[in-house]
């Protein structure tokens, strides 16, 4: 109640009885823990700003741990993920986004250094499982969730060695096999995960067996059969497909001999093959391509798919890059493939509204060649899986989880068609055991994540310093061979100090700006967390909707939104 | 209401807990994204609490005193507008004869600093009293519906310096308070801004220790009388520091001790272009609106050139450096 004070007199504080707070007119300061970019661009569905700020705080280990809450395998993925959480970081906007893939290296190999332990427990003996067919990174993915939610993974694998395509198809100088094996050792020692080597679907198990004995069952083959490489009709006898040429390789440590080589093709497979030919001795390795290398104003979805360092080094190499071409037709003598007949051609939108390759007429020129390789995909063997396929060279789920159909069968990674890199394979298992959990406990999919991502106009840069993207080592182009890794490790020094440069996108700093800049003390600070995860709480009572607070949030925590 | 409130505390026991002095309470009726009182409130956390406070008439005597209620939570007199640093002086000599520490404080805008109470707080200064002096510089006379000021800066429109035919704005030039207060030998001068409010909370801290007159003026954005958005006070504020038109500077004994560097300087119109009051000179196809954008770039230039704000290199104390945030806090 007012206190009528004799006149020009009044108690110390007693303003505090009048409420400003009824003269905000529509928008109040909220707290909107929006997603940070590289979050919503991570197909592994890593948190990189939550784990960016661990490093921010000097806790490396508790920056792994929620790391591998996503993703177990970071010491891989750091190495080999083509990282789009760098594409879309908002700090690209302003000095250079963070490295994010060199910091996720170092903590993956730190963990293995210092061999930190896995934060789970090991499932109860009589707890559900589920079967998992292939050892790659959806099926390890699927395995290492299986465990976070206490269900028990049972993995079959036809080749007597984990790893798929980490293994078969990525070179040692990209992913050395020492920290390959350490990583993926680590993550099968862990007790409840059961795997059976040398097990082929088909011949030793079948689908129906796993269903009747499992909770449910995930297919994460990956694409073992090559399609059938023809232009116009025409086929080397000599051909090598590009993804067998790799294996080939992996195995023998040797390519056949060729002094000019073409391929053709858009993904990582192709780029390692041109490099890796040009060091076995190839004088001219010149890569055919649909797509259009990285520049102004190319369309994202124009882009070569290739992780960007990796596209950089084979410029480095002398690997020539044709953009927006494709082979028109072999020329041969006899059955051996001596040039290729290539022309310009673009992928435009048609009168339907969808893309259509165009090639132009008047651009065909020719290469000679001594060997061709087209790198043009495969798709999944069907052995044992015919009845899921129907007749289809991929799965295609029915929804993001992977689920096929009403049954417990989920199919994962490249097996999908559509997915192409290890993080989106490892976002796949994730998917598929949170939708097994949410099944198993009676209930439907899980909800999306529905937050908004946070653009980059809502950061007040003003409080970040300018700071330059950090650079890692590189081997130079005159040692590169065939087993030492061309990137190098940062060290920690540089990883905290990238990590320093993250503008912690839609989370709170606790840099105390709200509660130091608010004009009327409507900011209170708490020692405990809020229920949001802040350390301030905002007294609407007093609050007047300035928006001082929301502007000179850094990190864009605060926003103005229409008053309830 | 409830929304973000704490489980374990309430509202009212949270404000109570703050970890800072509150010398001044919510409640007051500042506008919306007022500078000044912004200003008061981050002066008030460094000098309180064993301080007292004379007021001299202007917005925050105003906003903070609706009779029967007062924000103040320390001893605080208001007498007239020209008066201030006078009883300042007397209460400073009060506590003096009673053998008492406490520190007085003397609160004025520009229109009573530059103008009305100039010869007050001359007087004051050169009778060496152990006072910090404080000028809100929201630069013209809000209170009273913005008329212009020997404050305000020039080619700035006011309901007394209107732009239009004759004028673009205001005819004359911002006094440079600072160089007349070095005048009288005092041991402590600066220029603030709340855009700064670590660099600001030091300089009151630091004119806390010393015994005699300091002066310090902080740059207060006024949304209502510079006719710039409520949420822009600190960002205008940072854009005038960052332009050179507002430089930040510490004076000790008349001679320039510190400076902050700035690091990236914009040019003027970064800073005039969010403000009504500067609206004018943006105006298309009027060669007056250029000369007069240029005007003021030059007199940038020249705070620049007079205490040698450029700086090159990354600094701690310059204009990024001071306000850089980290994770857990805002200082360095």
């Amino acid at each position: 109640m007012t206190q009528l004070t004799r006149g020009a007199f009044a108690l110390p504080g007693t303003s505090l009885d009048f409420k400003t707070g009824n003269w905000r007119s529509g928008e109040v300061p909220s707290h909107i823990h929006a997603k940070a970019p590289c979050h919503n661009a991570c197909p592994a569905g890593e948190d990189q700003q939550a784990w960016l700020a661990h490093m921010q705080q000097g806790h490396a280990e508790a920056a792994w741990r929620e790391l591998v809450s996503a993703n177990p395998l970071p010491a891989i993925t750091g190495r080999v993920c083509p990282h789009p959480c760098e594409t879309a970081c908002n700090r690209a906007t302003t000095d250079g986004a963070l490295a994010i893939h060199n910091i996720e290296r170092w903590l993956g190999d730190e963990a293995i250094k210092h061999g930190w332990k896995y934060p789970v427990a090991t499932p109860e003996a009589d707890a559900p499982s589920v079967a998992i067919i292939g050892a790659g990174p959806a099926g390890l993915s699927a395995a290492w969730h299986c465990l976070r939610h206490e269900l028990r993974p049972v993995i079959f694998e036809a080749l007597p060695q984990a790893g798929g395509l980490l293994r078969s198809a990525i070179p040692a100088t990209r992913l050395p096999r020492d920290v390959l094996n350490a990583e993926l050792g680590r993550l099968l020692a862990l007790e409840g995960i059961t795997l059976n080597l040398s097990t082929r679907l088909g011949r030793d198990v079948t689908v129906d067996e796993l269903r009747r004995e499992h909770a449910a069952v995930i297919l994460s083959p990956g694409c073992q059969a090559a399609w059938e490489w023809e232009v116009g009709g025409a086929v080397p006898s000599d051909l090598h497909e590009g993804l067998q040429l790799l294996k080939e390789f992996m195995d023998h440590g040797a390519f056949p001999e060729a002094k000019q080589v073409v391929v053709h093709g858009g993904g990582n497979t192709a780029i390692d093959i041109c490099r890796l030919l040009k060091r076995a001795g190839a004088e001219k390795v010149t890569l055919v391509t649909a797509s259009a290398l990285p520049g102004p104003g190319v369309d994202p979805s124009d882009l070569i798919n290739v992780v960007p360092r990796e596209l950089d080094e084979a410029l480095e190499e002398g690997i020539e890059i044709i953009e927006h071409a494709t082979i028109n037709r072999l020329i041969m003598r006899g059955s051996k493939a001596t040039g290729v007949e290539i022309a310009s051609l673009k992928k435009l939108k048609g009168t339907d509204g969808r893309r259509h390759r165009v090639t132009f007429e008047g651009t065909e020129r020719v290469i000679n060649v001594d060997m061709v390789v087209p790198c043009i995909g495969e798709r999944v063997d069907p052995e044992g899986l015919e009845t899921l396929l129907h007749g289809k060279a991929y799965f295609k789920p029915d929804s993001d989880s992977g689920k096929l159909g009403k049954a417990n069968i989920y199919a994962l990674g490249d097996a999908r068609g559509d997915r192409g890199t290890v993080a989106a394979a490892i976002g796949d298992g994730r998917a598929a055991v949170a939708s097994i959990v949410a099944n198993l406990a009676g209930k439907g999919e899980p909800p999306a994540d529905s937050r908004p991502v946070l653009p980059a106009e809502l950061l007040n840069t003003a409080y970040f310093d300018t700071s330059q993207r950090t650079q890692a080592p590189k081997l130079p182009v005159s040692e590169r061979g065939f087993d030492t890794e061309i990137e190098g490790d940062i060290g920690r020094a540089a990883a905290m100090a990238e990590a320093a440069r993250c503008m912690s996108c839609g989370d709170c700093l606790a840099c105390d700006n709200c509660w130091t800049m608010c004009p009327d003390s409507a900011v209170l600070k708490i020692q405990e967390l809020a229920m949001d995860g802040s350390h301030y709480v905002f007294d609407l009572d007093y609050c007047k909707g300035c928006g001082i607070c929301a502007a000179e949030c850094p990190s864009g925590f605060i926003q103005m939104t229409a008053e309830a | 209401m409830a929304q973000n409130q704490s489980s374990l505390r309430s509202i009212s026991d949270l404000r109570n807990s703050q970890p800072r002095f509150c010398g001044l309470e919510s409640g007051h009726r500042a506008c919306q994204g007022c500078g000044e009182a912004l200003a008061a409130r981050l002066v008030m956390e460094s000098a309180g609490p064993d301080v007292m406070v004379a007021n001299a008439t202007g917005c925050l005597e105003v906003f903070t005193t609706a009779w029967p209620q007062s924000s103040w939570q320390v001893p605080w007199i208001h007498s007239l507008f020209e008066n201030a640093p006078a009883i300042a002086s007397g209460m400073e000599a009060a506590m003096k004869a009673k053998g008492k520490n406490t520190k007085v404080l003397a609160f004025g805008g520009d229109g009573s600093t530059y103008d009305i109470g100039f010869q007050a707080l001359s007087g004051m200064l050169e009778r060496h009293h152990n006072i910090l002096y404080i000028c809100y510089d929201n630069e013209a006379y809000m209170n009273t519906g913005v008329q212009r000021s020997s404050s305000t800066p020039h080619a700035a429109s006011t309901t007394t310096s209107p732009s239009g035919k004759e004028r673009m704005g205001k005819r004359h030039l911002k006094k440079d308070m600072l160089s007349i207060i070095a005048a009288h030998h005092i041991p402590y001068a600066a220029s603030a801004s709340v855009a700064y409010p670590a660099d600001l909370q030091r300089k009151v801290r630091y004119a806390m220790g010393i015994e005699g007159p300091t002066f310090l003026v902080v740059h207060s954005p006024c949304p209502l009388g510079w006719r710039h958005e409520s949420s822009k006070t600190i960002e205008v504020g940072r854009r005038a520091v960052e332009c050179g038109l507002f430089p930040l500077v510490e004076l000790e004994r008349g001679s320039v001790a510190n400076v902050m560097p700035i690091r990236n300087r914009r040019p003027v119109t970064d800073y005039l272009e969010m403000q009504g009051r500067f609206g004018h000179l943006f105006k298309a196809d009027d060669p007056r609106a250029v000369e007069e954008r240029d005007h003021l770039q030059a007199l940038a230039d020249y705070n620049v050139a007079t205490y040698g704000l450029d700086g090159a290199v990354a600094d701690p104390m310059d204009t990024k450096g001071a306000a850089k945030v980290r994770r857990g806090g805002g200082e360095l």
